[in-house]
C-alpha cells in the first residue's frame, strides 16, 4: 500500500499519464498510430535518443551537463566511418569507438573537477571543438558504404525486434540497476544532493564525476554506432539539437537540474513521451514548423506540472 | 493579566492561533515595556515563531487581542505592523548583498528628487539612524557583501529601526555570530533600550538571555508557562520550565576514565593551522572551545583529510595514518560530523534512513559486491534512529522535513553507525533546542563510556566546560591552552580563546 502510494505521487508516474493521454489521443487521432508497426518504429526512433539521454541522466544527477553529446555522436560516427573505409576491423572500430567515449568524459571529468571549470562552459566548448573536428574529418561531406557487420547494430534484426531497440532497452536496464542497487549509484545521488556532505561522509566525489561524464561519453559512442548502422551513412550533420532533447526528455522524467533527483525509467518516459509527439505530428501531417512549437509546449507544460507540484509539497 | 499594564507599549491578551490540527498558541498574555528587553524562550514548536509571527502581521490570531501604545492593533500584513512601529529582524538575514548599506536600509523607500535618488539625502538620513543606535562605525556606502555578518547584522537592525520602530523583534539575533560581534550587538540592544525601544529577543541561548534581558517569558507547548524577572532566574530554573521537568545536572559527564592515547597530531599546520598539536585518549571527551575563525573547523577537517595539510603528522594508536581522504580517516575509525547541517552534512530530498546510512556503505557495510542490502539499510537505519530518539513518523520522512535536533540526531546516527573509534563532533548543538541539547550531552558521555575518544567543539562555552575531560583553546589557528581539571572555569578558557599564546607568538 505504501508503494502504491509513493508510486501514485511520484513524478515518473505523472509523466507516464501523460503519455498515455497523449498516446490516447493520437490513437483517437489516426487508425496508424496504434498498429505494431508504427508503435516498434517510435520505440526505434527513441533508441537514439534514449541512449543519449540516459548518459545524460547520470550527468545531470550530479547538477552537471553535457552540451556535447550531440556533437560527440557525429564525430564518433565520421571517426569510425573513415576507419571502416580505412580497412580496420569492424570488432575493433566499435572498440576504439567505445575507447574514444570513454576519452571524451576523462576530459570532460578533468576539466570539471581538476581545473575547476563549470561543466556547462567545458561541454559548451567540447560540443563547437567535435562539430567543427566532425566537418574537418569528413570534409563536410557524408561517408557511406560499411559493411553489413556494421550496419547490424543499426539496421539489423533479432526476431521481430530491431537490434537498436534491443540495445537501448538493454543499456536502460543496466543504467537502472547501476542507479538504483549500486553504492556507485547512490553516491551519483548523493554527489548531486550535497557534495560537500558526501565527500565528508567518505565519498570520492571526483571519481563520481568523472564516471559520469564517462558514462555520458560511452552514450555517445554506443549512440553513435546504432545511428551510424541505421542511416548507413555518417554525416558531419548528424545529431544536430540532440543535447537539447536529452536534456528535455531528462527534465520531463523527472529529474531536477539541481541534481539529486531522477531516475532512468523517468528519462526513457520522457524520450518516449517526446518520441510519440513527434511520430503522432507526422501521422496528422502537423507542418515541421508547428511542430517544433508544439513539442516545446509539451517540454513546458511537463515541467511546469512537475514544478507546481514541488511547490506545494514543500510548504 | 486582566488589567492593563501602563507602562507597557505592547501587549497581547489571550493570543491564541489555531491552524489545522494543532494549537500553536494558546492563550498568551505577554507584556513588553518601552526600554525594556523581555527575553522570550522556549523549545523547537513552543510557539516562539507564531507569537513574533502574530506580533509582526505575518499571521492573524485565531483569538486574542494585541494592544500597541494603549490601542487595540489589527495587523492585517507585516506592512501594517512596521508602519505602525513593530519591526522584526530575522535569524536569516534580508540584505541584497550587491548594493550598500544604506541602499539597504531605505530599499524600496529611497529618498527622491524628481525622478532620482537623492543619494546625499539618503547617505545623510542612513548615517544619522547608524550613530543613533551607537552604529557609527559602518560607513553607509559600503557594500553589504563585503561585510562581516556581525555587521549585516546591525545593518539588518538599522533598516529595522529607520521604520521609526517603537518596538523591535529579535529572533536568534546571534545564531551566526562570534563572540565579539555579540559583544557589539549587545551594547546596540543597550542603546536601544535608552531611546525606550522595546524589544523581544528570542534565544536558544540562555547565557545572552540572563546579559540582556531584564524579564524573561517562557512557552512551552503553545502556552506561558512562567514571567520571571531575569535576576531571579537561574539556567536551570529555566530548562526546567522550557522542558518541563526537573533538571538537575544539564551537563552530563558521566562515568569514564579517560586510558591511552589513541590519536596524536603533531605540529598541524596549513593555511590558517599554525603548528597545533594535540592528542586524544580513549575514553575521554576533549572539548576545543574558539571563536569563529580560530581554527578549530579546520582543524577537525585536516584530520579526517578533508583539508590539505602542508606540514604535519596525525598518529592512530601510534602509528602514522595518511589521511587525504575522509574515506581515508573513516576506515582508520575516525568520522567527522559537520556544523554545517544543510551545507555539509545532511542530503536534503532523501530519506532518514539513507542519509544514516551513506557513511556505512562507503566502507562496506550493508552492501555486496557492491550492491547495497536495503533491506538490511533500512533495519540498521531504523533501529539507531531509535537509539538516537529521532521523532519522526517513519524513516521514509526527507531530512528536510525534520525539526534542527532530529536533523542533528540524524547527522551523528551518520557519524556512528560505523561504530567508530575516534569521534569529532563540530557544533553538535547549535541551533536545537534544549531538549535535545541535553539528550546529546548525555551521548557524549555515552560514547566515551564506551570506550570512544570524542572531540567536542562548541561555542557554547558552559556546554565545553559542562562535558569535557579536557579543553584546548584556540584563538588564530593555534591550539593557545590545554585546560584540565579545575582549570577548566570560563575565565581561563575566555583567557586563552580571546588571546593568541604568548610563546606562539614568539616563535614565529
Amino acid at each position: 500500500m505504501k508503494l502504491s502510494k509513493t508510486l501514485l505521487s511520484s513524478s515518473e508516474f505523472i509523466v507516464f499519464l501523460g503519455l498515455l493521454a497523449i498516446g490516447a489521443f493520437f490513437a483517437f487521432m489516426s487508425p496508424v498510430f496504434m498498429t505494431k508497426f508504427n508503435l516498434l518504429n517510435i520505440l526505434l526512433q527513441s533508441s537514439i535518443q534514449g541512449i543519449i539521454a540516459i548518459g545524460m541522466t547520470f550527468v545531470i544527477l550530479t547538477a552537471g551537463i553535457d552540451l556535447s553529446v550531440g556533437s560527440v555522436v557525429a564525430l564518433s560516427g565520421v571517426l569510425m566511418a573513415l576507419m571502416l573505409h580505412g580497412g580496420v576491423p569492424v570488432w575493433l572500430v566499435i572498440l576504439i569507438n567505445l575507447v574514444f567515449g570513454v576519452a571524451v568524459g576523462l576530459f570532460h571529468g578533468f576539466s570539471i573537477t581538476k581545473i575547476g571549470m563549470a561543466p556547462f562552459i567545458v561541454t559548451l566548448a567540447t560540443m563547437a571543438m567535435a562539430r567543427g573536428l566532425t566537418m574537418v574529418f569528413s570534409d563536410g561531406k557524408t561517408i557511406f558504404d560499411f559493411p553489413p557487420a556494421f550496419e547490424f547494430f543499426g539496421s539489423g534484426n533479432i526476431g521481430p525486434i530491431s537490434v537498436a531497440i534491443i540495445i537501448f532497452l538493454l543499456y536502460a536496464f543496466v543504467a537502472e540497476m547501476l542507479l538504483r542497487s549500486t553504492v556507485l549509484g547512490r553516491n551519483i545521488y548523493a554527489v548531486g544532493s550535497n557534495i560537500k556532505a558526501a565527500a565528508l561522509s567518505g565519498i570520492r566525489t571526483r571519481w563520481v564525476l568523472y564516471f559520469v561524464y564517462v558514462v555520458s561519453g560511452i552514450s555517445c559512442a554506443i549512440a553513435g554506432l546504432v545511428l551510424t548502422g541505421r542511416l548507413g551513412a555518417a554525416m558531419p550533420t548528424a545529431a544536430t539539437g540532440y543535447e537539447l532533447d536529452a536534456i528535455a526528455a531528462v527534465i520531463i522524467g523527472g529529474a531536477s537540474l539541481m541534481g539529486g533527483k531522477g531516475t532512468i525509467i523517468g528519462t526513457i518516459i520522457g524520450v518516449l513521451l517526446i518520441g510519440v509527439i513527434n511520430n503522432g505530428m507526422n501521422l496528422l501531417n502537423v507542418p515541421p514548423f508547428w511542430q517544433s512549437f508544439l513539442k516545446g509546449a509539451v517540454i513546458f507544460l511537463a515541467v511546469m506540472i512537475d514544478s507546481l507540484k514541488n511547490k506545494q509539497s514543500e510548504v | 493579566m486582566e488589567t492593563m499594564n501602563p507602562k507597557a507599549i505592547l501587549e497581547t491578551r489571550n493570543l491564541t492561533k489555531v491552524f489545522p490540527g494543532v494549537i500553536a498558541l494558546d492563550d498568551v498574555s505577554l507584556s513588553l515595556n518601552a526600554g525594556e528587553v523581555l527575553g522570550l524562550v522556549g523549545e523547537n514548536g513552543a510557539g516562539k515563531s507564531t507569537l513574533m509571527k502574530l506580533l509582526s502581521g505575518v499571521y492573524a490570531p485565531t483569538r486574542g487581542e494585541i494592544y500597541f501604545s494603549g490601542r487595540k492593533a489589527q495587523f492585517r500584513n507585516p506592512k501594517d505592523a512596521l508602519d505602525a512601529g513593530i519591526s522584526i529582524v530575522y535569524q536569516e538575514l534580508n540584505l541584497i548583498p550587491h548594493l550598500s548599506v544604506a541602499e539597504n536600509v531605505f530599499i524600496n523607500r529611497l529618498p527622491r528628487r524628481g525622478a532620482f535618488v537623492d543619494w546625499a539625502k539618503l547617505y545623510r538620513d542612513t548615517r544619522s539612524i547608524l550613530s543613533d543606535s551607537g552604529m557609527d562605525g559602518i560607513d553607509p556606502k559600503a557594500i553589504v557583501a563585503d561585510l562581516p555578518i556581525g555587521v549585516k547584522q546591525s545593518v539588518e537592525i538599522a533598516k529595522a529601526l529607520s521604520y521609526k520602530a517603537k518596538v523591535l523583534l529579535l529572533d536568534e539575533p546571534t545564531s551566526s555570530l562570534t563572540g565579539p560581534e555579540i559583544e557589539n550587538l549587545f551594547s546596540v540592544i543597550r542603546r536601544l533600550r535608552e531611546m525606550g525601544i522595546g524589544i523581544i529577543y528570542v534565544s536558544h541561548h540562555l547565557d545572552e538571555i540572563f546579559q540582556v534581558t531584564q524579564r524573561v517569558h517562557v512557552l512551552r507547548d503553545g502556552k506561558t508557562v512562567v514571567v520571571v524577572p531575569t535576576v531571579e532566574a537561574d539556567e536551570e530554573f529555566l530548562v526546567s520550565k522550557m522542558v518541563g521537568r526537573d533538571i538537575k545536572n544539564i551537563y552530563y559527564k558521566g562515568q569514564h576514565t579517560p586510558q591511552e592515547v589513541v590519536l596524536q597530531a603533531e605540529g598541524l599546520s596549513d593555511n590558517l593551522l599554525k603548528n597545533v598539536s594535540f592528542k586524544l585518549r580513549k575514553s575521554e571527551v576533549v572539548g576545543v572551545y574558539g571563536l569563529l575563525g580560530s581554527g578549530r573547523t579546520e582543524l577537525l577537517k585536516a584530520m579526517v583529510g578533508a583539508r590539505p595539510l602542508k606540514k604535519g603528522t596525525v598518529k592512530v594508536r601510534g602509528k602514522v595514518a595518511k589521511l587525504r581522504h575522509p574515506l581515508d580517516a573513516i576506515k582508520t575509525g575516525i568520522v567527522y560530523s559537520s556544523e554545517d547541517r544543510k551545507g555539509e552534512n545532511l542530503f536534503f530530498g532523501n530519506p532518514i534512513w539513507k542519509n544514516i546510512t551513506y557513511l556505512a556503505i562507503q566502507v562496506g557495510r550493508f552492501t555486496k559486491n557492491g550492491f547495497t542490502l536495503p533491506r538490511q539499510e533500512r533495519r540498521a537505519a531504523a533501529d539507531f534512529a531509535a537509539k538516537l530518539n529521532v521523532k519522526a513518523p517513519s524513516i521514509d520522512v526527507d531530512v528536510y522535513n525534520l525539526s534542527g535536533g532530529n536533523q542533528q540526531k540524524v547527522c551523528l546516527a551518520k557519524a556512528l553507525i560505523e561504530d567508530p573509534e575516534i569521534v569529532l563532533l563540530d557544533e553538535p548543538t547549535r541551533g536545537i533546542d534544549v531538549g535535545a541539547k541535553l539528550e546529546i550531552y548525555r551521548l557524549i558521555a555515552d560514547l566515551a563510556a564506551e570506550g570512544r575518544a570524542v572531540v567536542f567543539v562548541s561555542s557554547e562555552l558552559p556546554e565545553v566546560i559542562g562535558c569535557a575531560d579536557r579543553v584546548y583553546t584556540m584563538s588564530e589557528g593555534r591550539i593557545t591552552a590545554e585546560l584540565t581539571g579545575d582549570e577548566i572555569t570560563e575565565e581561563n578558557v575566555l583567557k586563552y580563546c580571546l588571546q593568541v599564546d604568548a610563546a606562539g607568538e614568539a616563535t614565529t
